[in-house]
């Protein structure tokens, strides 16, 4: 890589300067004269039949511009997943019922945010209350309340079944019966929120037939289509608008009411509308993760091969299907990722309750498994006499390894990543070093634990593919269409990073006009981990393009051919006769003289899987899911005060495959914010709810990490790719998987420091210190026995 | 100019105390508001004013990204009341980097890489600014003590960290590197 400028080298954040001087414009800076304010009418009930509303009165306030409840919808429903096996199941305003806290049911435009609210005061709803459920496994007993009509694909006598995935290979009974030691675990994990710093807003504006909008969102292209689709327009009379984004994690991908309500309102009033949830409409209404339950039972041989596994996976999905029956499906695939797994049988439940509707959350859901996984193969050891190092070395999927549907591990670095962060965090001789050797002065006590994952690096999902446009302007500088949209991850830098590779040109000199659905191309959007694969190829391939059409000029005008043809600093050279140059300037005039007006415009496309007509199949994972597997090994060690049951993460070792590293400054910063995330889903993070109400809706009461909770972060990559100027290549992805290693990391370090093994998150000092006693108690038994 | 469009709860409206006239100086430059006396520092500055970096991320204090400097000391401008601004010098993200020139602060973040979604940075560079103009080497637990009303859900802080400690010369290089024609 050494003759790379740009890739592989920590340049600063494009969008850096607008940042930190506050020039950055995120949706709530837009402002548009003649603005109204919308709020949005949200259930009081978990369940309840919607039998009247009447709009009379708060269409009376003076100040009121429109209200509209579902009768003033076209009736499309819209979801995460729409499939025919998946249709949409959300209303964008409430139709007959509303099954959680919060759900949406009118909204309404005012010239203030005092008369939008006092009109909300003025809306008549009589409701007819419905018993309701929120724990998943009572949903599912037959004779649950139903919250809407099982999945008429799922034959079991089961209530509320949104969707189920369900997959197997060789015999994991006869796994079961071969090896020398089988163990079944339970593990359950919390409601846990996004924390995005910037709350959820758009702007809305209807004019001369075309709706423009500002949203904070996950990539502009799947909101047109949702919006579209719901509003019964054309997709070319939508224009979604770039702004920065103030922080999504996943909270921010498909269609909000709110986003609907903003537009259908603009629409009726021929004003701007804006609708900003306010936090604690965020924590009440909004979504957020998926709780799974996890069962979980694995059979291996004496040397700790696994032979079988059987899990079964219940996932808490709200009152809509959303992404929960998407995270059933993942989790399957973080399951056979990282470890060889020879029979398995695999049931994930996706199931309705009166909880908020699910988002797919950093990982989306593979923090929660490979919590699951890692901690039982860590019980699995500790009962064989065996290491965590060499359990995990025994079991690693290698390279070129094919996977049971039919994708490929290809280069895969997590032997070495294993190999690397024992040697790295010294685990060895920490292991079980705080255990047997407490300092008996302190109560604090010291472990060390490892988690390990893999994850996609893009999928096909719509719009499945991106495409970029490179353009060179008169004076030789370039100008980068891309719909990719910057949501803090580094897209803008990795894209200009790639142009300034590919045409030897300044990143100063490359000029970005990101995620426009009217002027950029489509592009895949910041939620399926593949941008700086998928769009990065194409950026590469239009700057490429662009680089063929400057050589081919300048050849001509030269008299040199192509291949004699080096570019440097914004010129081309005869590379037999370094002073024979022509500047892109130069270049430029010429195809413009020459070639019909050519002014020197590349364009790049790229998909992933491009023989793969669609997405696998969500009931059964047939049919390939990536075609890049990013995969890493974590170790956390942590310290946990025996008295108090306190315990925090002092310092997390992550060595990561993610093929090779483009800026690797910015993939430290994905690191340690998936560190911080880990840590806070490990020890504090919970959504508290009582009948659907949530009991914490403020940052005082939902505790996220603060700088004090701060932990030392050391990363490295295994490096199994390589860039070379004009070429395809491969990277894999660094922005969702490592949560997971991290969380897995401290339950094992919990057990490591303590002897108190955690099965479900968070690891709070309640549940800590009760493991503790458990084990005194357990202690005083055996000298009293003895 | 009227206070428009008003964030409080219907009681206010019943209510409708009589504005004040609130003469501020912001980053230098003197303004005259007209609010009501239940107006926020925070709506005065993005929407009377219109600098919007200062950023509305709960409205209730919690998040720390609408911190600016009244009279040199860090304020929730979400829970400050205008009217008790009155005459006061407010400094905000823009006055930083008056004439387009970033200062010394505002590159060391860049060089850190600490700053990602951004939302949080103005808040979290006014609080940095707040701790370095009183205490210019602050130590590492110093640093933590002054941004710990700072949410950052992206950068994990220890960029953050960094970037104070490089600004003040204690022996952190920059991470990241500047653009320069290969």
């Amino acid at each position: 890589m050494s003759d790379l400028k740009f890739i592989g080298q920590n340049m600063r954040r494009k969008d850096g300067p607008d940042k930190v001087s506050g020039k950055a414009v995120y949706s709530q800076d837009v402002k548009l004269p003649g603005m109204l304010v919308g709020r949005v009418l949200r259930s009081p009930h978990p369940h309840a039949r919607i039998l009247r509303i009447d709009t009379a009165k708060a269409r009376a306030l003076p100040g009121v511009k429109a209200i509209i409840t579902h009768a003033d919808t076209i009736g499309v429903r819209h979801g995460f997943v729409e499939t025919p096996r998946y249709p949409a199941d959300q209303d964008v305003l409430a139709k007959d019922k509303v099954a959680h806290v919060g759900e949406e049911i009118a909204a309404v435009a005012a010239i203030d945010e005092i008369t939008a609210q006092k009109a909300l005061e003025l809306i008549e709803v009589e409701y007819e209350i419905l018993p309701a459920v929120f724990d998943a496994e009572e949903a599912m007993q037959p004779g649950a309340p139903e919250i809407r009509a099982k999945h008429p694909k799922v034959l079991e006598n089961l209530a509320n079944i949104a969707g189920k995935t369900e997959t197997e290979w060789g015999d994991v009974e006869a796994g079961f019966a071969e090896a020398d030691y089988v163990r079944e675990d339970r593990f359950e994990n919390q409601l846990r929120t996004h924390g995005y710093l910037e709350p959820q807003v758009t702007l809305a504006h209807w004019e001369s037939d075309k709706l423009n909008v500002w949203t904070s969102s996950m990539g502009t292209f799947i909101k047109r289509a949702k919006l579209s689709r719901t509003l019964g327009l054309p997709y070319s009379q939508v224009r979604i608008h770039k702004t920065y984004v103030g922080g999504t994690f996943g909270g921010k991908i498909d269609l909000y009411s709110h986003e609907y309500c903003a537009a259908r309102l603009s629409m009726l009033t021929g004003r701007p509308v804006r609708i900003t949830a306010n936090r604690d409409e965020i924590f009440s209404a909004y979504r957020h993760s998926q709780t799974l339950t996890i069962e979980l039972k694995t059979g291996v041989r004496k040397d700790g091969t696994i032979l079988a596994q059987r899990v079964r996976i219940i996932n808490n999905a709200g009152a809509h299907r959303g992404s929960g029956v998407v995270v059933i499906f993942l989790a399957w695939g973080f399951i056979m990722g990282p470890y060889r797994i020879p029979n398995l049988k695999y049931e994930g439940y996706a199931v309705y309750t009166n909880h908020t509707t699910r988002a797919p959350q950093r990982g989306h859901g593979a923090p929660k498994v490979r919590f699951a996984i890692e901690s039982q193969l860590d019980m699995i050891a500790d009962h064989l006499g065996i290491d965590p190092v060499t359990i995990r070395l025994r079991n690693a999927r290698g390279p070129w390894e094919e996977l049971p549907n039919k994708d490929n591990t290809h280069e895969a670095g997590l032997l070495d990543c294993i190999k690397e962060v024992a040697a790295k965090s010294d685990y060895l001789n920490k292991w079980r070093h705080g255990r047997q050797q407490p300092d008996p002065t302190s109560t604090i006590r010291r472990g060390i634990g490892m988690g390990v994952t893999t994850y996609m690096s893009g999928t096909l999902i719509y719009p499945n593919g991106s495409g970029v446009i490179v353009k060179l302007n008169d004076d030789g500088s370039v100008i980068v269409l891309t719909g990719a949209l910057d949501v803090g991850q580094g897209a803008e830098t990795v894209i200009t990073q790639i142009v300034a590779e590919e045409l030897s040109i300044g990143m100063d000199d490359i000029k970005l006009i990101a995620s426009d659905t009217d002027t950029t191309p489509q592009d895949i959007g910041a939620w399926i981990s593949g941008m700086t694969y998928v769009t990065g190829n194409a950026t590469r391939q239009a700057a490429s393009n662009a680089r063929e059409k400057i050589l081919k000029v300048a050849s001509q005008e030269m008299g040199v051919p192509v291949e004699y043809l080096g570019v440097e600093n914004k010129s081309v050279f005869n590379v037999a006769d370094s002073q024979q140059r022509m500047t892109y300037a130069q270049v430029f005039s010429a195809s413009v003289a020459k070639h019909r007006g050519d002014t020197i415009v590349g364009e790049g496309f790229w998909r992933t899987m491009r023989d793969e007509p669609t997405h696998p199949s969500l009931a059964t994972t047939k049919g390939r899911w990536t075609e890049n597997y990013a995969f890493s090994a974590q170790v956390a060690e942590v310290e946990v005060d025996i008295e108090t049951g306190e315990a925090r993460l002092v310092k997390a070792y992550t060595l990561h495959d993610c093929g090779f590293p483009v800026n690797p400054g910015l993939i430290k910063g994905q690191v340690d914010g998936q560190v911080s995330m880990a840590l806070g889903q490990a020890f504090m993070e919970e959504v508290m709810t009582k009948k659907g109400y949530t009991l914490n809706p403020t940052w005082l009461d939902y505790r996220m990490p603060l700088i004090h909770n701060m932990a030392a972060s050391e990363d490295a990559e295994v490096i199994t790719e390589q860039y070379r100027v004009g070429k395809p290549y491969r990277t894999k992805e660094v922005g969702e998987g490592l949560v997971s290693g991290v969380l897995a990391g401290i339950a094992n370090a919990i057990y490591d420091a303590t002897g108190v093994r955690m099965t479900s998150a968070p690891f709070t000092p309640e549940k800590i210190l009760a493991g503790l006693r458990k084990l005194e108690r357990e202690k005083a038994k055996e000298l009293v026995s003895q | 100019m009227l206070d428009s469009p008003e964030k409080t709860t219907s009681s206010v409206l019943r209510a409708r105390p009589k504005p004040r006239l609130v003469t501020l100086s912001i980053n230098g430059e003197p303004h005259e508001v007209v609010v009501r006396p239940h107006i926020m520092l925070l709506e005065v500055i993005r929407d009377h004013v219109g600098l919007t970096g200062t950023k509305d991320g709960c409205e209730s204090g919690t998040c720390g990204a609408c911190t600016v400097l009244l009279d040199g000391k860090p304020v929730l401008a979400c829970i400050t009341l205008a009217v008790e601004c009155d005459g006061m010098n407010v400094q905000t993200i823009e006055g930083l980097s008056e004439g387009g020139q970033l200062s010394d602060l505002q590159e060391a973040f860049l060089d850190q890489a600490a700053t990602q979604c951004g939302f949080c940075t103005p808040g979290v560079i006014m609080s940095s600014k707040a701790l370095l103009d009183s205490n210019p080497k602050p130590t590492v637990p110093e640093i933590k003590k002054a941004l710990e009303g700072n949410l950052c859900r992206c950068t994990g802080y220890n960029s953050i960290v960094d970037a104070i400690l490089q600004y003040s010369g204690q022996g952190v290089k920059p991470l990241m590197r500047k653009d320069g024609a290969p």
